[in-house]
C-alpha cells in the first residue's frame, strides 16, 4: 500500500465523525485504491503487503503477443485563423454612436483654420461639405450640433439607421470625393461631374465564395476560425491523422502527415509541441480476436498563413477535403467524433 | 477701524514644531483636460481591407501605400514582393557598361550570383549551384574594387582575358555569366510586356 492512500485512510478515520462530511466521500476515502499504472510490476515481484486486487475489468497493458491493441496517431487540427472581426451588435453600435455625439460636447472644438488655408480648393471643399451636414464637422453622426438647443436630442429613435457600419462607410466615402478644384484665375471653385473623380467603395464582408458557398476557398466566412476537414474514400468526414513511424515525435509526425495529406504548396506552422486534443477509437474483436486495433489520435494545432490544400497522390486514401467553421463540421464528421474534438475548437 | 477676524485670529502653534508649516486650503481648480477634436476615419489598407479610427485629421480616408499586407517581413510566400530589379528602359544596365558594378549593393549581387547558379546548373545538385554562387560573387566584389580604381576598364580587361583563357572554370565566371544573364532578362522583359 503506498504512502499516499495510507494517509488518506487516516484522514478518512478522523473525518469520519465529522458530522457534515457525507458517508460517499469517507468511503470513496478509506477505501484502498486500485492500482491501475504498476499492476505488470506488482504482478511480477509480489509485495510484502496485502495483496492488490487487480481490476479485472481492465484488460492486461503490454507484453502480450500478437498484434498491438493501439495504434498512435498524430491528428492536424489546421485551421485559418478570422481575418475580419465580428459585426458590432446592436447595442455596441448604439453606445458607439452614443458615445461619439457625447464626445462631441466635450471636446474642443474643430478649428478649420489649422488644417486649411484660406480660399484654397481644400477649404472650399470642406464648406461645400460641411454646409451639407448643417455646418458640423463629424461626418457620421447626423449633423447633430452639440451646442445649439437641440444639443439635448442627441437620442436616436428605434429603427433609426444612423448608427449603422454600412450607414457610417457611406458617409466617409461621399465625403472622400472631391468637390472643389482651383480655377482658371487660381481661385478654388466647385468642381463639375466629370472632375469629381471616383472613390471606390470598401470591400464587402462577404466574398464570392460565400454566396456560392464553395467550401473548398480559403477566403470564405472571413471572421470565421475555419479548419481542414478531409474525407475518407468510403468513408466519413475527419480532420487529417496519420499514424506515427519510427521514434518521430507527435509535432514532427504532424508536419509530415500534413505534407503527405495536403501537399507542400501551404505555407503552415504547427503551433507547440502539445496535442490540444485526442481522439480513442476502440479496438474491435470478433471473439476474443483482435480484428481492428484500437486508434489514439492525439491533434497538433496547425496554422495556415498562405497556400491551398491539394490531395492529388495523398498517401492515405483521401478523395475530398473542405474548409469548415465549427458549425458546419458538426454536420459532417459523426456525432461520437465531434464530442470528442469540439472542446479544441474555437466558437468563432 | 474693526479688524477683520482673519487679521486678528491667528493659527495656534505647537511650539514643539521645529518648522514652520502653514496649511491652505483653497478649492483647487480642475483644469478640463485640452482635447483636440477627432473625427472618424477609414484607413484602407493595400490589400483592400478597411478599418475606422479616431484621428485629428480631418482626412475622410487614408489610403496606405504600404504596410504589413504587402511587406515582405510580413507576408513571406507572397512571390510579387520580393526584391526584383526592374530595369525595363536598360538604364541599369546602361550604367553598369560604363560604371561597371561597383555601386551595387552587396545583396543584389548575391541575389544575381544565386539566380545564376540556378540557371546554370539547373540539372546538377545544390551543392553544385551554391558552390557557382560562391565562386561568382567573390570575383564580382574584387572585380568592383578594382572597377572603382581604374574606371571600369578593368571589367572589360578582365573578361577579355577570361575568355581568352577558356579555361575549365569559364562556365562558372563573369563572362559566361553576363552572357546568359541577358537571355534570362529579355525573358523576363518579354513576360511583362505580355502581362501588360
Amino acid at each position: 500500500m503506498t504512502a499516499s492512500s495510507r494517509g488518506s485512510q487516516a484522514a478518512a478515520s478522523l473525518i469520519r465523525i465529522h458530522p457534515r462530511v457525507c458517508s460517499d466521500c469517507i468511503n470513496h476515502i478509506s477505501r484502498p485504491t486500485q492500482r491501475s499504472y504498476a499492476t505488470e510490476a506488482a504482478s511480477l515481484k509480489p509485495l510484502d503487503g496485502p495483496q492488490v486486487t487487480r481490476p479485472s475489468n481492465l484488460p492486461p497493458v503490454t507484453s502480450h503477443p500478437g498484434p498491438a491493441e493501439y495504434i498512435t496517431k498524430s491528428g492536424i487540427l489546421l485551421s485559418r485563423p478570422p481575418l475580419l472581426t465580428r459585426p458590432p451588435t446592436s447595442f455596441e453600435k448604439a453606445f458607439f454612436f452614443y458615445q461619439k455625439r457625447l464626445n462631441e460636447r466635450l471636446v474642443m472644438p474643430f478649428s478649420r483654420y489649422f488644417y486649411f488655408k484660406k480660399d484654397t480648393p481644400a477649404d472650399t471643399d470642406w464648406k461645400i461639405k460641411a454646409r451639407e451636414r448643417n455646418w458640423q464637422p463629424a461626418r457620421e453622426l447626423g449633423g447633430y450640433s452639440p451646442y445649439g438647443p437641440e444639443a439635448w436630442n442627441d437620442e436616436l429613435l428605434v429603427g433609426d439607421k444612423l448608427s449603422e457600419t454600412s450607414t457610417i462607410m457611406e458617409a466617409l466615402v461621399k465625403d472622400g470625393q472631391v468637390r472643389a478644384v482651383e480655377g482658371k484665375d487660381g481661385k478654388a471653385q466647385e468642381a463639375r461631374e466629370e472632375e469629381k473623380g471616383k472613390v471606390e467603395k470598401p470591400l464587402g464582408r462577404i466574398t464570392e465564395a460565400d454566396k456560392t458557398n464553395d467550401q473548398k476557398r480559403l477566403d470564405r466566412k472571413l471572421n470565421r476560425t475555419l479548419y481542414l476537414c478531409v474525407k475518407r474514400e468510403n468513408g466519413g468526414w475527419g480532420l487529417p491523422s496519420g499514424a506515427l513511424e519510427g521514434r518521430e515525435n507527435l509535432h514532427q509526425a504532424a508536419e509530415r502527415v500534413l505534407v503527405q495529406t495536403a501537399g507542400v504548396n501551404m505555407n503552415t506552422w504547427i503551433v507547440g509541441h502539445v496535442p490540444v486534443g485526442h481522439h480513442i477509437l476502440q479496438p474491435y474483436y470478433v471473439d476474443g480476436k483482435l480484428e481492428r486495433p484500437g486508434e489514439r489520435t492525439f491533434f497538433m494545432k496547425g496554422r495556415i498563413m498562405a497556400g491551398q490544400a491539394n490531395l492529388k497522390g495523398n498517401l492515405f486514401g483521401l478523395s475530398d477535403f473542405k474548409w469548415l467553421t465549427k458549425q458546419e463540421l458538426e454536420d459532417h464528421v459523426r456525432p461520437k467524433y465531434f464530442s470528442a474534438i469540439r472542446n479544441m475548437l474555437a466558437e468563432r | 477701524m474693526a479688524k477683520l477676524p482673519s487679521a486678528t485670529l491667528r493659527r495656534a502653534h505647537l511650539p514643539s514644531s521645529p518648522q514652520q508649516f502653514t496649511q491652505c486650503r483653497h478649492a483647487s481648480l480642475l483644469r478640463r483636460p485640452h482635447r483636440p477634436y477627432t473625427f472618424t476615419q477609414l484607413v484602407t489598407l493595400s490589400d483592400g481591407s478597411t478599418y475606422t479610427q479616431r484621428t485629428t485629421s480631418p482626412q475622410p480616408i487614408y489610403r496606405s501605400t504600404k504596410d504589413t499586407r504587402n511587406h515582405p517581413l510580413w507576408q513571406p510566400s507572397l512571390d510579387n514582393l520580393r526584391n526584383v530589379e526592374q530595369d525595363e528602359a536598360g538604364r541599369l544596365r546602361a550604367f553598369r557598361n560604363r560604371f561597371g558594378r561597383g555601386w551595387d549593393l552587396e545583396s543584389t549581387g548575391e541575389d544575381a550570383g544565386s539566380k545564376e547558379g540556378k540557371n546554370a546548373a539547373a540539372g546538377s545538385g545544390a551543392d553544385a549551384s551554391k558552390k557557382t554562387a560562391a565562386v561568382g560573387a567573390g570575383s564580382d566584389e574584387e572585380g568592383s574594387l578594382m572597377d572603382l580604381i581604374s574606371g571600369g576598364a578593368y571589367t572589360q580587361s578582365y573578361q577579355q582575358t577570361r575568355e581568352a583563357s577558356k579555361g575549365p572554370k569559364g562556365g562558372e565566371g563573369q563572362g559566361a555569366k553576363a552572357s546568359a544573364k541577358d537571355p534570362a532578362e529579355d525573358d523576363s522583359e518579354k513576360a511583362k510586356k505580355k502581362k501588360k
